[in-house]
């Protein structure tokens, strides 16, 4: 009997961990709320497919969990309401959502990060005990929320124990943390408990460029203007700049923990102006790569030439990573280029024209990629974020 | 049988906007002014406040009423991405739905606002919810999503790393969203139905905070917009530009049309005649003493009202401009005064509401309101009842 029922509970979570096959009738709404794409073509259809699925009641929960994708945000927050209204519509009627499903279909990784989130919400919200059950098996989870969720939780544990292994336990929390917030806490409790934490490596900053400007921009038409780092990689000529000034390549460095490169002490407190940096980083192999850079000025973002990113924004606040390309490192060589345009604004909290830019992965990790440096005199391979211990004085021209 | 159709249109279209609804920021065509009586001068722990529901979330977005359904967004978590979108019985408090939005566009603020600081706009066949992040979803009264549109998803160079605030408005039976930002800036009207573009006018390339004021006139109804590089009036159906007038700039304070007379946050407080050709090169009046900020001035009782972002309240006539008073209220403000049955309420960030007599042409003080949460958000006045949405709760507030 206990074989036999160990069986039975086997091919029970087994069939859980699969959602419930849909009727056509479902499928055919799903098929029609994924066909909407740009400026509302295809809600015709999937208003009325949004009220079929919904009619389905908990038949059609896991299903439209499974269509939801982490590539279409538009198709997941279409798909995302309708579950919603399932759970809403059961709990109304004082029914129980599978938690069995949920539970299997959260856990297993081949579903879209945004639709587990959502079935571990719709489960903790039925059982709130599954957040404890569930949490550490997400620490290195690719959804950020869960990741986020299950680095609070684990320290949150750590914190109401005295765990021999505590500074090993940190320093596994600091190595799975993304969010600026978190990982610059989990770096003070690392150093306070006997440990180090190196944030710039974490985050994988460009630490060493080489600088030109800055270009004239005296309008807004800067930012559209390709100066010649855009058009041709040509690290050893000269440029015409602004004002008749004669322009060439400068390597500089920075030491600022959080990769900051500060143009206005680099290269001038320049106006209408803009700069370029470049890095050139070493891939192993061929991988995706998102370039995210903070700066309170207009950025564009190179990859191999080709632009990835652009934003035309100017003294609306810094926002962490607020600017992103996404693009493939080749094997080898990559050359990444940065424009940082300023404009004219005179106000005093105008004034900043600087940047941080880091390579990472999808989750906010740094690339195992190496930046291709001059120290001592000969060029040399160093990881991001890396900050020489004799390094120079910071944001000095050199 | 015509007379009848005719009569049947008439009543569908009187209770798409009756008058005693608040259905968007400001209420009733941003005028800010209710018809509603019997209102509460006094309300505290132990008194007026009939019910209090929790929120999910914050936002300095307004609650919407139209019949007996409040509506409310917020938005949430350590990113400010969950959005939300919640539906109230006006009477009880009852949450009746609740639906989340994950959102698509760019969360960056200024840390005092949110991705729910647009307010909605209902109808009598549900709300239209726009969030900061470009985010936009319209759902029946019973929470049906009727469809949705990710705008940055649409036009990707949206941006505004300050936060965006403008709240959409309906015009001639249309959706008309106002996109004012740094990136692909423009003005949409969207057939409620599908959430579909029937036009969209390209706008300066300027961050804006304003809300677009509607104007019927006969035939044909006007949407103004106002922004740092002027007012500028659109043809509700067609998006055709009517008339720019450059002395109607603003970007965060929006204005209100009276009649003839157009009333806008510029030099202080300014008084515009305006016809069906446009505005008035010269004011009748501006007022410098009825200094603005985030709130937005007040057309009520033959008065202006204006409170500044510092607390000062300063009245003047409608008519001539002159000032009856200035005085200091409490505390800082970024909601707007609103006002009905006689009464001026005036909220501050930390939830106090000083309520004027209206009627007075001096500073008359009636009461001091705690409601010891903090508020960003213009209060919404219907169904006998006045609604505050705080960074934590919906209160309904009534005799």
């Amino acid at each position: 009997m206990k074989v036999r029922s160990a069986v039975v509970l086997g091919l029970g979570l087994a069939v859980a961990a699969i959602p419930a096959r849909a009727d056509e009738e479902t499928e055919r709404a799903l098929a029609a709320i994924k066909s909407v794409t740009r400026e509302g073509r295809g809600n015709e259809s999937a208003g009325p497919a949004w009220k079929t699925l919904v009619s389905k009641g908990s038949a059609a929960l896991l299903p439209t969990l499974a269509a939801m994708t982490d590539d279409d945000p538009t198709v997941a927050n279409w798909l995302r309401t309708a579950v919603q209204s399932i759970a809403a519509a059961e709990k109304d009627a004082g029914r129980k959502l599978p938690a069995g499903e949920l539970e299997a279909f959260a856990k297993d990784t081949k579903f879209a990060g945004v639709a587990r989130r959502l079935a571990y919400e719709l489960l903790v919200s039925q059982d709130p005990g599954a957040a404890a059950r569930l949490l550490p098996g997400f620490l290195n989870d690719k959804n950020p929320d869960l990741r986020r969720d299950a680095i609070a939780h684990e320290l949150e544990v750590l914190e109401k124990s005295a765990r021999p292994s505590l500074k090993a336990d940190l320093e596994r929390l600091f190595a799975a943390s993304r969010d600026k917030d978190q990982v610059e806490l989990l770096a003070r409790k690392l150093t306070e408990n006997g440990g180090t934490a190196n944030v710039t490596e974490h985050f994988g900053f460009v630490t060493f460029v080489s600088l030109v400007g800055p270009f004239d921009g005296r309008d807004r038409s800067r930012f559209e203007t390709r100066y010649p780092p855009e058009t041709a990689l040509d690290t050893s000529g000269t440029f015409a700049g602004k004002d008749g000034a004669r322009l060439r390549w400068q390597a500089v460095s920075t030491t600022d923990r959080m990769g900051t490169f500060d143009l206005n002490k680099l290269l001038g407190p320049y106006k209408d102006a803009v700069a370029y940096a470049l890095s050139v980083i070493v891939a192993d192999d061929e991988m995706p790569c998102e370039i995210r850079v903070s700066s309170a000025t207009s950025v564009k973002i190179f990859l191999n030439q080709k632009e990835l990113f652009g934003r035309d924004e100017y003294h609306h606040g810094v926002t962490f990573d607020g600017n992103v390309g996404r693009g493939t490192l080749k094997k080898g060589e990559n050359v990444v280029v940065l424009k940082v345009c300023q404009n004219n604004q005179r106000e005093e909290w105008a004034q900043r024209w600087q940047f941080q830019m880091r390579l990472c992965d999808a989750t906010g990790a740094a690339l195992p990629v190496r930046q291709k440096v001059q120290l001592a005199g000969r060029p040399q391979l160093v990881r991001l974020g890396f900050i020489p211990e004799s390094a120079p004085n910071p944001q000095e021209k050199k | 049988m015509r007379s009848l159709a005719t009569i049947c249109v008439a009543l569908v279209l009187s209770r798409a906007a009756s008058a005693a609804d608040w259905p968007q920021f400001r209420g009733p065509n941003a005028t800010a002014v209710s018809p509603e009586k019997d209102l509460p001068t006094v309300w505290g722990k132990d008194t007026g406040i009939r019910w209090r529901a929790e929120l999910p979330g914050r936002g300095p977005g307004s609650p919407v009423v139209v019949g007996n359904r409040v509506y409310v967004t917020c938005s949430s978590g350590p990113r400010d991405d969950r959005l939300h979108v919640l539906c109230f019985d006006s009477a009880t408090g009852k949450q009746l739905w609740h639906r989340q939005l994950q959102a698509t566009g760019s969360t960056a603020a200024h840390p005092k606002s949110s991705m729910a600081a647009n307010t909605p706009v209902a109808d009598e066949t549900g709300v239209y919810a726009l969030f900061g992040t470009g985010d936009l979803a319209a759902f029946d009264t019973d929470g049906t999503l009727r469809w949705y549109r990710s705008l940055v998803g649409d036009y990707p160079t949206i941006t505004n790393q300050v936060g965006m605030a403008a709240s959409p408005v309906l015009a001639a039976g249309r959706l008309i969203v106002p996109m004012d930002n740094a990136g692909e800036s423009f003005l949409a009207a969207l057939d409620t139905k599908y959430g579909k573009n029937l036009w969209k006018a390209d706008r300066p390339r300027e961050i804006n905070w304003t809300t677009p004021l509607v104007r019927p006139l006969g035939d044909r109804t006007e949407v103004l917009f106002a922004a740092p590089s002027g007012l500028t009036a659109f043809d509700a159906v067609t998006g055709q530009k009517v008339w720019t007038f450059k002395g109607g700039a603003a970007s965060i304070p929006t204005g209100t049309v009276d009649g003839d007379a157009l009333y806008l946050p510029v030099g202080g407080v300014s008084k515009f005649r305006i016809d069906s050709g446009g505005v008035a090169e010269k004011p009748d009046w501006q007022a410098k003493d009825l200094q603005t900020g985030y709130p937005s001035p007040l057309v009520y009782a033959g008065k202006v009202f204006a409170v500044s972002s510092q607390g000062f309240v300063a009245c003047a006539e409608a008519k001539t401009g002159k000032l009856l008073y200035k005085e200091r209220l409490k505390g800082a403000y970024s909601s707007s005064p609103v006002a009905a049955d006689g009464k001026v309420y005036c909220m501050n960030e930390q939830g106090l509401c000083t309520v004027l007599d209206a009627t007075a042409d001096t500073f008359e003080p009636l009461a001091e309101n705690a409601l010891g949460e903090p508020t960003l958000a213009t209060p919404a006045i219907a169904n006998r009842m006045i609604f505050v949405r705080t960074d934590k709760s919906l209160f309904g507030i009534g005799k």
